[in-house]
C-alpha cells in the first residue's frame, strides 16, 4: 500500500459503487420474499409464496424461451460477425476497413429502441422485405415475422453484433499471421489453413464473445418487447408485465432473483462446456 | 472551500432546489407535459404570477420517487391515472383536499370525483379502433363484434393494463369487475383474435398505422392523433359504452405550496382551459360547463353531459387499483402466452 499512495483513492470510489450494488441486490431480495398487498405500495410479511408462484408451466416455459433465444442470438450472431470481424482484421484498402468498421460500430451509437423499431420497419407485413417478395412474385402472402422468435431473433443479432464483433476482432488481431503463411507454405489451402489454423486460435475470441452475446441478449427488454408484441415473451419482460406494469414489486423481485440465478447456471454450464475449446485456443 | 465544493457537488448531482417562487408539477412526458403546460400552467401563472415547472417521466418512475420522498416531496401537484392515484392514497402520499378552495370542482362530473384525495382532470375511452379500409365488411356494434371469426389474428389490445378487456368480457357474460371470473371464459375464446399486445402509445400507433393490427381495443385520444397524422382510423363506441378512463390531479402531501395548488386545480377546471384540453388532446372534460367546439363535443370518448358519462363502462378506480396485478396476471398466464 504504501508503494501505492494512490491506490486508495482510486479503490475507494469503485468499492463505494460496489457497496451501493450490493446494498441494491440485498433491497431486490427482500422483496422477492415478501408479500404482495393488493392496491398498496408497502410489501406484506415474508413468504415464499412468490417463489412457489414460479413453479407454473407459464413461466418455465419464459425461463426456457429466453435460455433457446439467447443461444440462437449468441450463434446467428456468431456466424454474422465472425466474416465481419475477420475482414476487419485482415481487409488492406483502408476505404473497405473503414466501411466494414463503420457497419459494425454504427448501430452501436443507435439507441436499442430506436433500432427495433426500424426492425419493426423492415419486418412487418408491409415492411420492406415483404414488400420486396411481394413485387418480386416471390411470396403471394406476406410471411409474418414479426411476433415470431426469428423476428426477434433477427433484430437481436443485430443488436448484439457490434459486441461480438469488437471481442473477435481482438482475438483475430492477436493471431500471428506467420502460422497461416507457415500452414500454406506446407500445402494448405486458404480454407484448411482457417479451418485448422485460424480458427482454432481465435477460439478464446469466440468463447468470450459467444459468453458475452448471451449475457447480453438474456437482459433484453426492448426488442422482445416490441418485436414479439406479447406473444415472444422473455425474463425481463415478464418482470415488466407481471411486476412492474401491476405493482407487484415482490412478485417482479421474484423474477429478478430466478433470473439472475438461470443466468449464473447456463453462464457456468457454458463455460464448463467451452473448457475443452479453450485448451485449443492459446498460442 | 468545503463549502464552495459541497454547493457544487450538490447542484452537479440535481439535488432538488427549495425554491418558494415556482410550483411543481409532476406529469408524464412530450405531448402530456405540453398540454398541461400550454393550458392550466399558463393560466395559473397568469392568474398568480407563480411559474410552473415540470418534472416528468412513467407512472411508476414517478410513483416511485413519490414514495422515496414520502413528506418532502419533489412536487406539489401530480397528474397520474385513477386507480394509480390510489395507490399514491393508500400510502398517505396525496393531501385530503378541501373542496371549498376549488369553487370550479363544482361542476365536476360524478365519475371525476375518484376520492377525497384525487380528482379527474380530463378523461378519455377504451373503445374499438379499426382500419375500415382493411377490414371490409365489418361492422363493430358491440363488444362482442370483437369476437368475430373473421379478425383471427387482427386484434392489439394493451399489454400494460388489460383491465379494459377483462371487464367487458365479463359484463358480455353476465359479471361485473367485482366479478371478472365470470368473463374468463368469453375471454379464452378471444384469443384467436388476438395477434399481439401494445406497449405504449407509439408501438399501438405503429401498429395500426402498418395495418399489422387492424383492430384494437385502443385510448381513444390516441386513436384521434393517428387521426389527425393521416392514418384513416375508424372509432366507434359499441352499445355497451367505452371503458371509461380518467385522468387525476391531487395534491401531494408534505407539499409547502398547497395554497397554491389549490389554485393550480381550481385553474385546470376553469370551463375555458377544459374546453381548449378538449381540443388539444380530443379528450372529455372533466367538468360539465365547458363549452366544446361542435366538431370536438361529437367525437366518440368526448362527453359533455352528465348522461354521457354514465353511459360509459366505469371500473371502479379502488377496485381497479386492488385487481390489477390479479387481473394483469391472469391475462398473462392464459391470454397471452
Amino acid at each position: 500500500m504504501t508503494n501505492q499512495p494512490y491506490l486508495r483513492t482510486f479503490v475507494t470510489p469503485a468499492a463505494l459503487c460496489a457497496l451501493a450494488f450490493v446494498v441494491a441486490m440485498a433491497a431486490v431480495l427482500q422483496y422477492s420474499v415478501r408479500a404482495y398487498i393488493p392496491g398498496s405500495l408497502e410489501p406484506g410479511g415474508l413468504t415464499l409464496a412468490n417463489f412457489t408462484a414460479l413453479l407454473k408451466p407459464l413461466y418455465a416455459r419464459v425461463f426456457l424461451d429466453t435460455v433457446w433465444i439467447c443461444f440462437l442470438t449468441a450463434f446467428c450472431t456468431l456466424i454474422v460477425g465472425y466474416p465481419l470481424a475477420y475482414a476487419l482484421v485482415n481487409v488492406r484498402n483502408p476505404i473497405a476497413k473503414s466501411i466494414v468498421l463503420i457497419t459494425v460500430v454504427t448501430p452501436l451509437f443507435l439507441g436499442e429502441v430506436v433500432r427495433t423499431y426500424s426492425w419493426i420497419i423492415v419486418l412487418g407485413n408491409n415492411g420492406f422485405i415483404n414488400s420486396v417478395l411481394l413485387k418480386l412474385g416471390v411470396i403471394e402472402q406476406p410471411i409474418q415475422f414479426m411476433f415470431t422468435t426469428f423476428g426477434v431473433v433477427i433484430a437481436l443479432v443485430h443488436v448484439t453484433m457490434p459486441v461480438m464483433v469488437i471481442m473477435l476482432a481482438a482475438a483475430l488481431a492477436h493471431i500471428d499471421r506467420d502460422y497461416q503463411k507457415a500452414a500454406e507454405s506446407l500445402g494448405a489451402g486458404p480454407v484448411r489453413a482457417f479451418l485448422t489454423v485460424t480458427l482454432p486460435l481465435s477460439m478464446p475470441g469466440i468463447i468470450a464473445g459467444v459468453t458475452t452475446a448471451f449475457a447480453w441478449t438474456f437482459s433484453a427488454f426492448a426488442t422482445p418487447q416490441l418485436i414479439g408484441g406479447g406473444r415472444v415473451n422473455m425474463v425481463s419482460n415478464l418482470v415488466y408485465q407481471l411486476g412492474f406494469a401491476s405493482f407487484n414489486f415482490p412478485f417482479a423481485a421474484s423474477l429478478c432473483v430466478a433470473g439472475l440465478a438461470l443466468t449464473l447456471v447456463v453462464l457456468s454450464a457454458l463455460r464448463l462446456a467451452a473448457r475443452p475449446l479453450e485448451k485449443i485456443g492459446p498460442h | 472551500m468545503k463549502r464552495l465544493l459541497i454547493a457544487f457537488f450538490a447542484l452537479a448531482l440535481g439535488f432538488p432546489a427549495q425554491a418558494q417562487d415556482k410550483l411543481v408539477v409532476s406529469i408524464w412526458g412530450g405531448s402530456w407535459r405540453d398540454l398541461v403546460a400550454e393550458t392550466v400552467a399558463k393560466k395559473f401563472t397568469q392568474e398568480t404570477g407563480v411559474p410552473v415547472e415540470f418534472i416528468t417521466g412513467g407512472t411508476i418512475d414517478r410513483l416511485n420517487k413519490a414514495k422515496l420522498t414520502k413528506d418532502n416531496p419533489e412536487s406539489d401537484i401530480t397528474f397520474t391515472t385513477s386507480h394509480v392515484g390510489w395507490l399514491y392514497a393508500n400510502d398517505g402520499l396525496f393531501e385530503k383536499l378541501d373542496l371549498a378552495k376549488i369553487p370550479n370542482a363544482k361542476n365536476l362530473a360524478d365519475e371525476a370525483r375518484i376520492s377525497p384525495f384525487h380528482l379527474g382532470s380530463w378523461a378519455y375511452i377504451y373503445t374499438i379502433g379499426y382500419r375500415a379500409d382493411l377490414l371490409k365488411g365489418v361492422k363493430f356494434e358491440s363488444w362482442n363484434d370483437l369476437w368475430n371469426p373473421a379478425l383471427k389474428g387482427k386484434l392489439a389490445a394493451p399489454d400494460f393494463d388489460p383491465s379494459h378487456i377483462i371487464v367487458v368480457s365479463a359484463i358480455l357474460s353476465g359479471g361485473d369487475a367485482a366479478h371478472w371470473e365470470k368473463g374468463q371464459d368469453k375471454l379464452k375464446a378471444l384469443k384467436p383474435n388476438f395477434k399481439a399486445f401494445y406497449t405504449n402509445d407509439a408501438n399501438s400507433q405503429q401498429l395500426l398505422a402498418t395495418g399489422e393490427t387492424p383492430v384494437q381495443v385502443v385510448l381513444s385520444m390516441n386513436a384521434y392523433y393517428m387521426i389527425g397524422q393521416g392514418v384513416p382510423i375508424t372509432v366507434v363506441i359499441p352499445k355497451e359504452g367505452g371503458v371509461l378512463g380518467v385522468d387525476t390531479v391531487a395534491i401531494m402531501k408534505g407539499s409547502k405550496k398547497a395554497e397554491l395548488g389549490y389554485k393550480f386545480i381550481n385553474a385546470l377546471y376553469d370551463p375555458v382551459v377544459q374546453a381548449e384540453i378538449a381540443k388539444l388532446k380530443k379528450g372529455s372534460p372533466a367538468v360539465l360547463n365547458a363549452k366544446l367546439d361542435p366538431e370536438i363535443a361529437k367525437l366518440p370518448g368526448v362527453f359533455t353531459t352528465a348522461a354521457q358519462w354514465k353511459k360509459q363502462i366505469n371500473i371502479d378506480a379502488k377496485l381497479r387499483a386492488e385487481k390489477t396485478a390479479e387481473w394483469r396476471k391472469w391475462f398473462a398466464e392464459n391470454i397471452m402466452n
